[in-house]
């Protein structure tokens, strides 16, 4: 045990934390040395101080993820025009759907018997792995060789709210802790200048699932993602009013502070001392947030390589925004991107017109992150994960039992596709097979409970002993159930 | 010398006995046994997994044969007890607990004992009925009653004092009055305490002062605002429905509710028994039925595509957890998949439970049906015209059937319950939608004695026929329907049927020759209501009520979501869910209550009225203690049990268990359960009003203040924080009721997909009114509530865990919500003080603590003061930014006030109840 702290504590010497935390540090002693206000919360390894409570905290073992950045394609990317090529899909395509696919099954949309529909793109074998990869994706296929592709995850949920919150909370109801919660209540943050758990979206939309899917659910509210913005303050309340300036601010903190002085030489209740701390974090995350945040500062071939639009609310700016916020030491970046529902029923969700779009916009900026993290030498440390809520039938969508306007794939639920990449997860690599339609996964079936295990072990944590006591049981983010995906790990 | 030796040896012989005396103290099982089972046995022995067949939950699961056929414990005889051979071997492969650090000797003596005496099973506290509790008094070493202190008001104080002794802890003194002022009015109220009210305390030197204040407080109506904000947490009240298109619900009728219910101290059983089964009470009012609304506060998920019965059930379970949660004190949502592990529910017991909320009118509707409609005062008196001409003239089981379609609509059978579909589907997985040549099915239909049916539909094509058949698609036509077209909007239309007897299914069948294309909708459906030609048509007067009472169904008005029960044809047979999976039925259950508990009052009915009865029964062990360990959170910033969650054996042990039972009684017994007197109790005692101050040895001794021994010092609530702010502003608007409003919000909250909803912030002073009236989105709730730990009201939610950070800080900061009562605040303190500024900023500061401003703090604000005025003076822009484009009259001076009077908002003392 002391090994792997040591090892640990190396592991954050080599990056920023002491670099960054300085202050935190210093505040962390000063909490433990005061005690906490007396929330007595259960836990089982996890020490929670709610004065500090986002201090950096040790994994019970050392991973090899410091930080993640989790890129969800809220609506549920097709992975029949993406990686999950099946070309005996196209032999059947507009035929009709065979009855022993429908029988006994549930879809979302998808009434009486629909037509088959074969991919909708050209596939070809990229890098030493050989990885499968569709037209659309023509940055992505050049990187490969750095990505394990689970190609056989199958979800429970067949409807977008629900499914986002299984990936992200482990239940399809409201009201769970995120994995980004998690994770920040276990290791805290390394910089105390930035939130631990952000969340940027792009796409017009929040997910479905509303902020629930980054809400810290029977966690202290503390934990809860912050969502970044694209006007305005980059996070909520962080802009000093109109009409006063930083020196002004200063001064308004210090003249706080010195009254908190008066009232804690009367009371002596170490919770005044606390509270002076958070105003001076306060100031001075209002003065390295908007820095880290402005991506306008990044070198023209930075912005040329992320294909970013700096002034515009885009899901390339977000991924660049990632990039920096994990290297300035924060936890969990959660990105979601609206638009993936391709039903058909527009042209937007269309997937040969829209999904081409959407794939357009994210293509060049996620390779650009890959390659940027790697050439910076964070994607040993960093956990990059990409997915959806679930995957697409290799039915045609036939709403109400209609023919739709334009092509279209109903919600699927047992087969879609997900990637991961650095942090000690095996490089060109692929786990997990579909039968060859694509509909169902015949081989290498995990769920997203798994996923969450992988991601939770290479951070450092059990996660079936990583707990939370709550309505009377250890709660865990996995629940009951969760396997890491050892074939994965390097 | 004989003298000595004699008295040594009484002396000793006492020793003697006195040791052996205590040595022969026998083994409590729930304070001794329990915590030795529950942290070392049970995750392997319990309820979910019986390892080796052996569970420790059970007395009679304890002491039966396990899998290899020994006997665990044998009661009397631990020699032969495979528990303690188990537990004392050597071998770590073989000896327990598994793979894990041996027992203490003490921990081993300690279970050999108990199993020497025979083993015996105990209660846990919470679990058994609070009985009466004698007050201590103070003792003294022979038991010989000492000199009674001086410090004890009531006999709270008696309780807490007893502790005292134990922990060598004296009382602070009593608060100073300023203090004790604010300190009261923010717990009973909610808000710092009006002028008038303050003046007359302060100036007050008589022995009642205090009292008088407490009971003007109480008699506040803020009061009831306070303590409903307290339970919309519990009642996961929000003003949408949740999940994905999380649109609007109009459901704020419940917290007006809830608001008068505590203002006219409504006794708790009643409370409760109000919002359980209100509409179960004989002729219940629209009040008793609003307050049924607790329950319809669970989530309608109208996202396309999905199962409505799944998100039905997903509500009733949510009842099933709230119930025991709030009320309860209980966690019982584990039993939802296996029997408890660590307290005495089993499996089955949830699905009793659940039972009794599973036989509801509602089925996931995008309406929220069942809604109570709230007719107009001029609508309702035509309401009591046709339900009286029925009564006189036709029935009063006539005249009541008409009652309930009127004020509810029910009972329905709403169309997302048909099946069978040919050409046709619901709309949006919502509503029945037919196409041409369409056929489907609604099942089960009670036709006897029915001539009519009323339905709400929209028809978007002319020359729509729609067929009911009973029996089969070619069965017997019942009806035949023209369908005009409509306009774009429900409407309500009725049909005459032909005749019939008992339950039929019907097909219905549809086919219109203007739909051009197969994949067009002619027509949706909402409901469907069965029923009798008005009745009395050969009464005088028929034909006036018959008009009155076709245009009072069809007429729009406020609705909110009530519980109902299904009239018996729709009866709904309740399964136990195996390991909780709803799709998996198992053994069909009737509605009952845990055998743990206290039994289910005989007299009563096995329906939410008996389950009613049942939870404010007396003999019930958690109603009381659940709520009084609230109130008393409420007050103290932490519970007498600080997981008022959870009561049960995984739930923090009360540091005061004597006096929770005493406060318990008394509120039941005495003071029939009457939430005022039990607040007055506990406010009145010399404990709630010591000084908050921190002393080294108090802090050392005490760091949480669990003996309390000073006074709690606690941050403001999310609620607090903004109505406080309000006050000191001078614009808190003290408006009550009424829909929920929408102060300033920062742009770009409110995003959810499928619902173009914005935020629309309110005119005038409705802006300022209280946070309980904050417009509640739960997937985008108020930022800054939820920065300082409010909660997002998805599911009952029994403690806000209390948090600071640097977020916190931001948000009163910045917020442009508080740089506008900040504003507000700087007028008000020019013009109150003149052109005095020392003035300004001492008033200022009074208004905020309730205290006057030390010399220090006065220089530092001062500082500040003429640091923003030297700022504003060469910036004519900012001094008008700060002020909020007030242009004409932006003096830099007000500016700069501004800038002292947010910081003011952000001191600790404010933020803080001293």
């Amino acid at each position: 045990m002391q090994e792997a702290e040591r090892a640990v504590m190396h592991m954050h010497t080599r990056r920023h934390f002491l670099k960054e935390s300085a202050m935190g540090l210093g505040a962390l002693a000063l909490g433990s040395f005061l005690g906490s206000c007396g929330n007595s919360i259960p836990g089982n390894n996890v020490v929670f101080d709610p004065a500090h409570p986002l201090m950096p905290k040790l994994p019970p073992f050392p991973g090899n993820a410091k930080s993640v950045i989790y890129l969800h394609m809220a609506g549920a990317p097709s992975q029949l025009e993406l990686f999950d090529y099946k070309p005996e899909l196209m032999k059947m395509d507009g035929q009709d759907c065979p009855k022993s696919l429908l029988e006994g099954k549930r879809f979302a949309f998808i009434r009486g018997v629909p037509k088959m529909m074969g991919p909708q793109a050209k596939f070809a074998q990229y890098g030493q792995s050989g990885a499968w990869v569709s037209e659309h994706m023509p940055h992505l296929s050049t990187i490969v060789d750095e990505l394990s592709f689970l190609k056989a995850v199958t979800t429970d949920q067949f409807n977008h709210a629900p499914a986002q919150l299984l990936v992200h909370t482990g239940s399809p109801r409201m009201g769970r802790p995120s994995l980004g919660s998690w994770v920040t209540y276990g290791l805290g943050t390394e910089n105390q200048n930035l939130p631990g758990f952000v969340v940027l979206t792009s796409g017009g939309k929040t997910p479905d699932a509303g902020k629930s899917v980054w809400g810290s659910g029977f966690l202290p509210s503390v934990y809860q993602g912050v969502q970044c913005r694209s006007e305005g303050s980059p996070v909520l309340f962080m802009n000093d009013p109109d009409g006063m300036n930083r020196d002004l601010r200063k001064e308004s903190i210090d003249a706080i502070n010195e009254v908190n002085q008066q009232e804690y030489a009367e009371y002596k209740d170490p919770e005044i001392l606390s509270r002076i701390s958070q105003y001076e974090m306060a100031y001075k995350m209002q003065i390295s947030a908007p820095e880290v945040m402005n991506i306008n500062n990044e070198p023209a071939y930075i912005h040329e390589m992320y294909g970013t639009k700096p002034g515009h609310a885009c899901f390339a700016n977000n991924v660049l925004l990632a990039r920096k916020l994990v290297e300035k030491g924060v936890r969990f970046v959660q990105l979601f991107d609206w638009g993936w529902d391709s039903h058909g029923s527009d042209a937007s969700l269309a997937i040969d017109i829209g999904f081409i779009n959407k794939c357009r916009e994210v293509d060049k900026c996620i390779t650009a992150l890959i390659l940027d993290l790697k050439q910076r030498g964070l994607l040993e440390e960093t956990l990059v994960v990409w997915g959806g809520e679930f995957g697409r039938t290799p039915m045609m969508e036939n709403r109400e039992g209609k023919k739709m306007p334009f092509k279209g794939r109903d919600h699927h639920t047992e087969a879609f596709t997900i990637w991961m990449a650095g942090a000690g997860i095996k490089k060109g690599f692929c786990y997990g097979e579909t039968d060859e339609i694509g509909y169902s996964a015949i081989s290498g079936k995990v769920e997203p409970f798994d996923i969450q295990a992988t991601i939770l072990n290479q951070l450092g944590f059990d996660h079936e002993k990583f707990t939370y006591q709550f309505q009377g049981r250890p709660f865990r983010l996995t629940d009951t159930r969760g396997k890491v995906i050892e074939d994965v790990l390097a | 010398m004989k003298k000595t030796l004699l008295a040594t040896s009484v002396l000793i012989i006492a020793v003697l006995i006195f040791i052996i005396s205590t040595r022969q103290k026998s083994i409590d099982f729930t304070t001794q046994v329990k915590p030795i089972i529950n942290r070392n046995c049970i995750t392997c022995h319990g309820g979910v997994r019986q390892k080796g067949g052996f569970s420790l939950l059970f007395r009679e699961e304890a002491l039966a044969k396990t899998k290899s056929g020994k006997l665990a414990i044998i009661p009397g005889d631990p020699d032969h007890s495979e528990m303690i051979r188990r537990i004392t071997l050597k071998d770590p492969e073989d000896r327990m607990p598994y793979k894990h650090n041996p027992l203490s000797k003490e921990e081993i003596e300690i279970l050999t004992k108990w199993i020497k005496e025979g083993a015996p099973w105990g209660e846990h506290w919470a679990y058994v009925p609070v009985k009466e509790v004698p007050v201590p008094q103070p003792k003294s070493f022979f038991g010989l009653i000492s000199k009674k202190s001086d410090w004890p008001e009531n006999e709270v104080d008696n309780f807490i004092e007893q502790k005292f002794g134990e922990q060598k802890l004296k009382p602070s003194p009593r608060a100073d009055k300023q203090t004790l002022l604010r300190r009261v009015s923010l717990d009973i109220t909610g808000l710092t305490p009006g002028a008038g009210i303050s003046k007359k305390f302060l100036e007050d030197n008589s022995e009642h002062a205090y009292a008088d204040l407490v009971d003007s407080l109480l008699a506040s109506p803020h009061y009831g605002e306070k303590w409903t904000s307290m339970w919309l947490d519990l009642a996961r009240y929000a003003d949408t429905k949740g999940y994905e298109r999380d649109d609007s619900r109009s459901i704020w009728k419940y917290r007006d509710w809830l608001i008068r219910s505590f203002n006219e101290d409504k006794p708790y059983d009643q409370f409760l028994t109000e919002q359980i089964a209100g509409d179960l009470i004989p002729d219940a009012t629209d009040e008793q039925y609003i307050a049924t609304a607790f329950h319809r506060n669970t989530m309608t998920n109208d996202e396309g595509g999905t199962d409505n019965e799944e998100f039905r059930t997903a509500a009733v379970l949510d009842r099933v957890n709230t119930t025991w949660q709030a009320i309860l004190g209980t966690t019982f949502a584990c039993v939802q998949c296996h029997s408890h592990p660590y307290d005495p529910f089993k499996h089955d017991d949830y699905y009793k439970f659940m039972a009794f909320f599973n036989d509801t009118r509602d089925e996931d509707t995008e309406a929220d049906y069942p809604l109570l409609r709230s007719y107009t005062d001029s609508m309702e008196h035509q309401v009591s015209a046709v339900v009286n001409w029925l009564k006189q003239n036709v029935s009063a089981g006539k005249s009541k059937e008409i009652n309930t379609f009127l004020k509810t609509w029910q009972p329905s059978y709403n169309s997302l319950t048909c099946d069978s579909f040919i050409n046709s589907e619901l709309s949006d997985t919502k509503w029945l939608a037919l196409r041409d040549h369409a056929q489907c099915r609604l099942k089960n239909v009670d036709l006897q004695n029915k001539n009519q049916l009323i339905f709400r539909y929209q028809a978007y094509v002319p020359g729509g026929i729609w067929k009911i058949h009973t029996d089969s698609p070619s069965g017997n036509v019942i009806a035949t329907i023209a369908l005009p077209k409509i306009k774009d909007d429900w409407v309500i239309t009725q049909t005459k049927i032909k005749e019939n007897k008992g339950i039929h299914d019907l097909y219905f069948t549809y086919s219109n020759p203007n739909l051009k294309k197969p994949e067009d909708n002619g027509v949706i459906f909402d409901w469907f209501y069965f029923t009798q030609d008005l009745p009395g048509k050969d009464k005088p007067g028929y034909g006036e009520i018959k008009k009155k009472y076709e245009e009072l169904y069809s007429s729009i008005v406020p609705t909110t979501p009530v519980m109902m029960d299904n009239p018996p044809d729709m009866h709904r047979v309740s399964n136990v869910f195996e390991r909780g999976n709803w799709l998996v039925k198992g053994d069909k259950v009737t509605p009952d209550v845990p055998e743990s508990l206290n039994p289910f009052p005989s007299n009563a009915p096995h329906n939410r009225m008996g389950l009613a009865m049942w939870i404010v029964s007396k003999q019930n062990p958690l109603t009381a203690r659940t709520m009084v360990n609230r109130v008393w959170e409420q007050l103290f910033g932490t519970g007498l049990a600080e997981t008022l969650e959870d009561l049960g054996s995984q739930g923090t042990l009360p540091t005061h268990p004597e006096l929770l039972d005493w406060l318990s009684y008394q509120f039941m017994y005495e003071d029939n359960w009457s939430v005022k007197k039990l607040i007055r109790r506990i406010v009145m005692s010399a404990t709630y009003q010591q000084d908050s101050k921190i002393t080294p040895s108090l802090l050392s001794k005490d760091p949480f203040n669990k003996y309390y021994a000073r006074g709690s010092r606690v941050r403001l609530s999310a609620e607090q924080v903004r109505d406080q702010a309000l006050c000191i502003s001078g614009e808190f608007c003290d408006s009550m009721y009424g829909p929920s409003v929408y102060p300033w919000q920062p742009k770009g909250i409110w995003l959810s997909p499928w619902n173009g909803k914005d935020w629309e912030q309110s005119k005038g002073n409705q802006q300022y009114r209280r946070a309980l009236y904050t417009y509640w989105k739960r997937s985008a709730a108020y930022p800054s509530m939820i920065t300082f730990d409010g909660i997002s009201r998805e599911v009952c939610t029994a403690r806000r865990i209390r948090t600071n950070t640097p977020l916190q800080a931001l948000a009163t900061l910045n917020d442009s919500a508080y740089i506008d009562m900040a504003r507000h605040f700087a007028h008000r303190m020019q013009a109150a003080s003149g052109g005095d500024l020392q003035k300004q900023i001492k008033d200022g500061y009074q208004w905020a603590t309730f205290h006057a401003i030390d010399e220090k703090s006065l220089l530092a604000l001062l500082k500040l003061y003429n640091a923003a005025l030297d700022e504003f003076k060469n910036d004519k822009d900012k001094t008008c930014e700060i002020l909020g484009g007030m242009s004409s009259d932006a003096k830099p001076e007000t500016a700069a006030l501004t800038v002292v009077a947010n910081a003011i908002l952000n001191l600790d003392e404010v933020l803080t109840k001293n």
